[in-house]
């Protein structure tokens, strides 16, 4: 499925794709489009590299972190369109009548949670949190503030005391927050 | 639509301009109403005008607008008092109206100094002076303007005090109300013509602007721009549509001949554009009392903020149309209104952006004047408002943006108080005009020019209601095809709903010439049912239909850290797949603009530049702040739980009013003055935890009410304290405080050179107490003897020649790095622990002995550590400082006595420039104040403030710490990873460097706790200083208490977690202990920023401000 490298996906190939992420096939014409363009080595596949040479990209100070998450479900060093699609369906807008498991509530915070827990242990300790701060805030705020402020985010978030989010903290934590609005795109139909 | 009224001249009276373009039948209405102060002289005063019209009919060259006011200065100046002169001395008229209007002036000139004032009725003779006289005229104008707020407001209290009332009609009805009846009032007793107070001129240049500022200024950003789109959809193409399909209905019913006069139809065009305009002031004061969720409102407010444009358009083009008449109109007439549509509404943002800029430019340069900072707030928005109209653009959007603009960059520049200056102000004024606007409204109501014409009415309000509902029905499927968030049916109706009609219609409907538009009247008589419909009718039910519609209403709330940060996290997320999926929307625009401001916009109009995400440092300071509050009330409440608190504070306040006088004169050493620590009277090892407890509490009750004294004994002069003056001269009094005791210093400090290695060096007593103390308790000389043991033999082997062993006490040598100049050797002798009043420190030096001196700012300070700290980035365990070192310390700190006094003697410390300012290079002198302090004095027997004794680098370089981190690192993390940590890295630090350094680091592992204690210091002495000396004794305590507690918190973990290096085994339960202590600690220290934030409020506002925060991050953190 994923090693085409012809400029047309097959049926079949559109229809796995949408049955696994409920994109319409409209959308994943399109989105195919922009892997391929994306795609330099016209090889059916992203590599990091690929990725980061969007200009916006490399300049979001978050950027080398949402790359890495497009590479945490697939193995190795590329990803072929089917995990491309299967990470920009968390970004689903949340349909009423057919809610698939990607976009959820849950799977967004998940794929939230994901940037902050580099070492995948289920839990954001508190480097983790003053790395992300680091890399949003900028150089300008001292570290100490930063500390202080991620240690007060812990504190506030942290229930069972190990001064560390977990996941359940975390989503706990963005309870009122409109997750399924802000963690959504609105995909060209 | 305001721009019409900026063609003419400003006539600013409120009553009803005297002169006004329109003509003088209007204008004589206009006087009429305005004497209803004093009716007397009403009519005399109406004759008197019109003797000043018919004058300026007859002759127009005085026309321009200075002559105008001069004449109508003249006209409410003169008319009680000249009155009498016209009428006595009747005149042929003047050859022109200026030699008149000249003649008038003298006249009163005369009368005035001639005659006693016409308002009173008593005759007294010429040449007396008179005791009592009344002369209502000259202050006419200013008082019906005060008396008609008063009412208002007045009203508005009623309103409130009756629950039933207010909650079943919405505050805008009941003040129609009002004004009607007092309309009626007023059309009953006073004779003759009577028109509304409200002219579209009063309207338009003082009522509306400050309820629009107040809108654009605390618009929500974010909000409104994200929905920008679904806005401007309604706001241009729905007013349009509204507009054009009411005016051609209603002609369309006109040609049927059921309205009983001729319906031209531009005219009806012109009708329908400024009736179709959805009103800001009704929404707002609709839909804040309805409290629908957030898109709903942003949606409804937005589109009747942003329709000005187009309703200005519309309006100034039917009109110029049926000026010209529907047979002289050419395409270019349309293709030139339509182009003037987007010159009126683009030309207005970019005035309002550029007045926001400049407004924040210059609030850039406000913080030496802070008490003008709120006004350039209100005077640019107010210019950038006129500006727009002076060029007829659109005055409401050119403020709003300048408000939206101006937000962010302002409220980085100006100062807290300032801010909250601004917010009330600006709330006052719109509040109060909004009030003023819906009397006004209701007494408008009330006259006799109505002219009713059922049909008409009753069509207007059915078009206007279906139109609108047709048209959001259309726009709203429209711009769900666009938006994330679909606008449900429910959504669309309370939109469609909500589109109320106000005083702008009323206002626009004023301004038109019934010369030329002949059905003037039947469009203000509808305009106004319009306008009662929608306020009354949909203004009345929306609530319940809210209600029953279950309307997602909003939820009022600050966020919380982590959905503020976490949120930042997702808009970067989002921001990064956009890019990814090669779609620029929302996100990509506002990441770009974000970066754009940051890089570009933010340096130039922000003094203290935060860098990026100043939102996450807002709601971090924010967030501290309020629990600092809620801890204090907290705190409050629960003091009676503790028993015998009473009788403590009492003492303590005592003692410390005694050390206070002690410490004052300085001249009293060590030997004289009285042990007067409180953990002597209540020192009880084994039951620690609460004493640590009970001091705690007892500390942020404290607090509290000297605080309130406080407040009471100088409210009066409170905002000039703090603002202007009281700043410097606390300064000043710093300054003197810290030349006094840095002398004093000096001098011991050269004595004490002078006789190295003598134990006895004295220092002022009062901070030995608790060393003192605590020396001769056993437990502490048990704690010393096994921690000497124990540490001091493992961190010794490489360090040699510095020490004398465990027993002579601790003595070793700080030097420098290798970069440095200078070189400090300290050696802190104790010979007998028990005997903590001896010891001794020697400095050596290449240069003189002030060099020596640690300049402690620099090396405690974490950022001027230099560079040699970087190394250690991980925990270190603190070998040559034996666990009681800690343990005394926190003694010591918790020693409310000395600790106070610690703070009494710190003003000479860098409290303001030092704290504050790290870029400042930290002059000698204070330096030289510091250590004496830190060092010496504090924890005389104690190695570990010695470890601030360290090299000094001239210029420290400035950076963050890192060793810092390290220390926080160990307290903050879990309880088992710190044993392993501590073991391990000493040694492979060992093999790596000198043991000088690798001690050195050590040191200043250590030192971020006698770091905090300094912070803390600081502040404590800030506050202290805050007041007048005399004071000092009764407020201190109380002020102090913050950083009492914050540090007794941050010692309590120091010592935990020496604990925790000692013994493994225990490490669950000092661990435990450790959680409990931060949390305590953050607590008192976020107490602590708020009352370094509040005594600070002057000067130092922002920085204080945001170190502030940072400083009590520090003690929160440990």
């Amino acid at each position: 499925m994923g090693n085409t490298s012809s400029l047309l996906l097959r049926e079949d190939e559109i229809a796995q794709i949408q049955e696994k992420t409920g994109f319409t096939p409209n959308q994943i014409e399109r989105l195919y489009s922009r892997f391929t363009s994306l795609d330099r080595g016209n090889c059916g596949t992203l590599s990091r590299e690929d990725l980061l040479r969007i200009p916006e990209l490399a300049i979001n100070p978050l950027g080398d972190r949402i790359v890495h998450a497009f590479f945490q479900e697939g193995t190795g060093d590329s990803i072929n369109f089917l995990q491309f699609m299967q990470v920009l369906a968390h970004f689903r807008p949340i349909k009423k009548n057919k809610d698939l498991k990607l976009n959820s509530r849950e799977q967004k915070l998940k794929f939230a949670f994901k940037m902050y827990d580099l070492d995948s242990d289920g839990k954001i300790s508190r480097d983790e949190l003053l790395a992300i701060l680091q890399m949003m805030v900028g150089s300008n705020i001292s570290e100490e503030q930063l500390t202080s402020i991620a240690e007060r985010t812990i504190f506030e978030a942290d229930q069972d005391g190990d001064q560390m989010i977990s996941f359940a903290e975390f989503c706990n934590a963005l309870e009122r927050t409109d997750v399924e609005q802000k963690m959504s795109i609105r995909f060209l139909n | 639509m305001c721009a019409v009224h900026a063609a003419r001249p400003a006539s600013t009276d409120f009553g009803g301009a005297a002169i006004d373009g329109n003509g003088g039948e209007r204008t004589e209405k206009a006087n009429g109403n305005r004497g209803r102060g004093g009716r007397v002289i009403e009519r005399e005063r109406n004759i008197w005008l019109r003797l000043i019209h018919s004058a300026r009919r007859s002759t127009l060259d005085w026309h321009s607008p200075s002559d105008r006011c001069d004449v109508r200065t003249s006209a409410t100046g003169t008319r009680g008092n000249d009155l009498p002169a016209l009428r006595t001395k009747p005149r042929p008229a003047p050859p022109s109206g200026l030699a008149r209007f000249m003649h008038c002036i003298r006249v009163h000139q005369s009368a005035s100094s001639t005659e006693e004032p016409a308002g009173g009725s008593h005759k007294k003779d010429h040449d007396r002076y008179p005791v009592f006289s009344v002369e209502f005229a000259r202050v006419e104008t200013p008082f019906i303007i005060g008396l008609w707020i008063f009412c208002a407001s007045l009203a508005k209290i009623g309103f409130h005090m009756t629950p039933k009332l207010s909650k079943m009609f919405p505050e805008s009805c009941l003040l129609i109300v009002v004004g009607v009846v007092i309309g009626v009032l007023l059309f009953h007793t006073s004779s003759g013509v009577q028109v509304s107070p409200l002219t579209p001129d009063t309207f338009f240049l003082y009522l509306l602007p400050p309820i629009i500022l107040d809108a654009g200024y605390f618009m929500p950003n974010r909000l409104f721009f994200d929905h920008l789109g679904t806005i401007l959809l309604f706001a241009v193409v729905g007013t349009i549509f509204n507009a054009i399909a009411i005016g051609t209905s209603l002609w369309a019913v006109g040609q049927s001949g059921l309205f009983e006069f001729d319906t031209p139809i531009l005219d009806m065009m012109l009708f329908g554009s400024l009736v179709s305009a959805v009103d800001p002031v009704a929404v707002l004061a609709v839909f804040e009392e309805i409290h629908v969720n957030e898109i709903l409102y942003i949606v409804v407010f937005g589109e009747s903020l942003l329709n000005d444009a187009v309703t200005v358009v519309l309006y100034h083009m039917f009109e110029a149309y049926s000026e010209m008449g529907p047979a002289n109109i050419l395409p270019v007439d349309v293709a030139s209104g339509i182009a003037s549509f987007f010159v009126v509404a683009l030309g207005g943002t970019v005035i309002g952006v550029i007045w926001g800029f400049l407004t924040g430019f210059v609030t850039r340069f406000t913080h030496q004047v802070r008490v003008i900072e709120p006004i350039f707030i209100f005077v640019m928005a107010y210019l950038a408002y006129l500006n727009a109209e002076i060029f007829h653009m659109s005055g409401i959007l050119a403020i709003t943006f300048c408000g939206i603009t101006m937000k962010n960059y302002v409220e980085a520049n100006i100062s807290h108080k300032s801010h909250t200056t601004v917010k009330y102000a600006m709330k006052m004024l719109s509040s109060s005009c909004e009030t003023v606007i819906f009397m006004f409204l209701g007494v408008a109501t009330v006259n006799n020019a109505h002219s009713w014409n059922t049909w008409f009415v009753l069509l207007t309000v059915l078009f206007c209601t279906v139109y609108r509902f047709i048209g959001v029905m259309i726009l709203a499927s429209l711009a769900n095809k666009f938006r994330l968030h679909q606008l449900n049916g429910v959504e669309k109706f309370v939109m469609s709903y909500g589109g109320l009609r106000g005083a702008v219609a009323f206002a626009l409907v004023l301004l038109i010439d019934k010369n030329i538009v002949n059905l003037q009247p039947h469009f203000v008589t509808t305009t106004i049912a319009v306008i009662y419909f929608t306020v009354f009718f949909q203004g009345i039910t929306i609530k319940p239909l809210v209600r029953i519609l279950n309307v997602k209403r909003a939820e009022k709330r600050k966020p919380t850290m982590n959905e503020r940060i976490h949120e930042k996290l997702m808009d970067h997320i989002m921001a990064g797949l956009e890019d990814v999926l090669g779609r620029h929307g929302n996100y990509h625009v506002r990441d770009r603009f974000k970066r754009f401001d940051t890089k570009y916009i933010r340096p130039w109009l922000i003094r203290d530049n935060k860098g990026a995400e100043p939102k996450i440092l807002e709601t971090y300071s924010k967030l501290t702040m309020k629990e600092a509050m809620e801890y204090m009330r907290r705190n409050a409440s629960t003091i009676a739980a503790f028993p015998g608190t009473e009788s403590m504070s009492t003492l303590f306040r005592n003692c410390t009013q005694t050390n206070m006088d002690a410490s004052f004169s300085f001249t009293q050493l060590d030997s004289s003055v009285q042990n007067l620590d409180m953990q002597e009277l209540e020192y009880n090892p084994s039951k620690k935890d609460l004493t640590d407890a009970k001091i705690h509490h007892l500390l942020s009750e404290e607090l509290c009410k000297p605080r309130r004294h406080r407040r009471l004994s100088y409210s009066r002069h409170a905002v000039n304290d703090r603002d202007l003056s009281t700043q410097e001269v606390n300064y000043k009094m710093h300054m003197n405080m810290r030349h006094i005791i840095s002398g004093k210093h000096h001098h011991k400090r050269s004595k004490k050179l002078n006789k190295e290695g003598k134990p006895h060096v004295s220092f002022p007593g009062i901070t030995q107490n608790g060393s003192v103390k605590q020396f001769t308790h056993d437990y502490i000389n048990e704690m010393l003897e096994e921690s000497d043991s124990n540490d001091v033999d493992e961190a010794r082997p490489s360090t040699s020649g510095l020490n004398d062993g465990p027993e002579g006490g601790i003595v070793f040598t700080a030097k420098s790095t290798p970069t440095n100049t200078d070189e400090a050797v300290v050696h802190t002798e104790d010979p007998h622990p028990k005997d903590p009043g001896k010891r001794s420190s020697r400095a050596d030096s290449e240069e003189e002995a002030v060099h020596v001196t640690p300049t402690a700012t620099e090396t405690v300070l974490p950022w001027k550590r230099d560079d040699e700290a970087e190394q250690c980035t991980f925990p270190l365990k603190q070998q040559e400082f034996p666990g009681w070192c800690s343990n005394k310390e926190y003694l010591a700190y918790n020693s409310p006595s000395s600790t106070f006094l610690g703070g009494l003697d710190q003003p000479k410390v860098a409290s303001v420039i030092g704290l504050f300012r790290r870029e400042s290079t930290v002059d000698q002198e204070m330096a030289r104040a510091d250590a004496a302090i830190l060092v010496i004095e504090e924890c005389p027997a104690s190695p570990v403030p010695s470890a601030v004794v360290c090299g000094t680098p001239p210029a420290p370089p400035k950076r963050p710490s890192s060793a810092r981190r390290g220390s926080l690192l160990e307290l903050g993390a879990s309880v088992d990873p710190i044993p392993e940590e501590e073991a391990g890295t000493p040694e492979s630090s060992a093999n790596k460097s000198p043991p000088w350094a690798q001690r050195r680091r050590r040191k200043q592992g250590a030192c971020s706790s006698s770091y905090e204690d300094f912070r803390s210091n600081e502040v404590g002495l800030l506050v202290t200083c805050g007041g007048p000396v005399g004071r000092v004794g009764g407020c201190v305590v109380g002020r102090g208490g913050a950083a009492l507690s914050a540090r007794a918190a941050s010692s309590e973990s120091e010592l935990a977690r020496d604990r925790v290096s000692r013994s493994v085994s225990a490490s669950a339960a000092t661990g435990n202990k450790k959680r409990r202590c931060r949390s305590s600690s953050s607590d008192a220290a976020a107490a602590a920023s708020d009352r370094d934030k509040e005594t600070q409020i002057g000067e130092e506002q922002d920085a204080g401000g945001q170190r502030g925060c940072h400083a009590s991050a520090q003690w929160g953190s440990s």
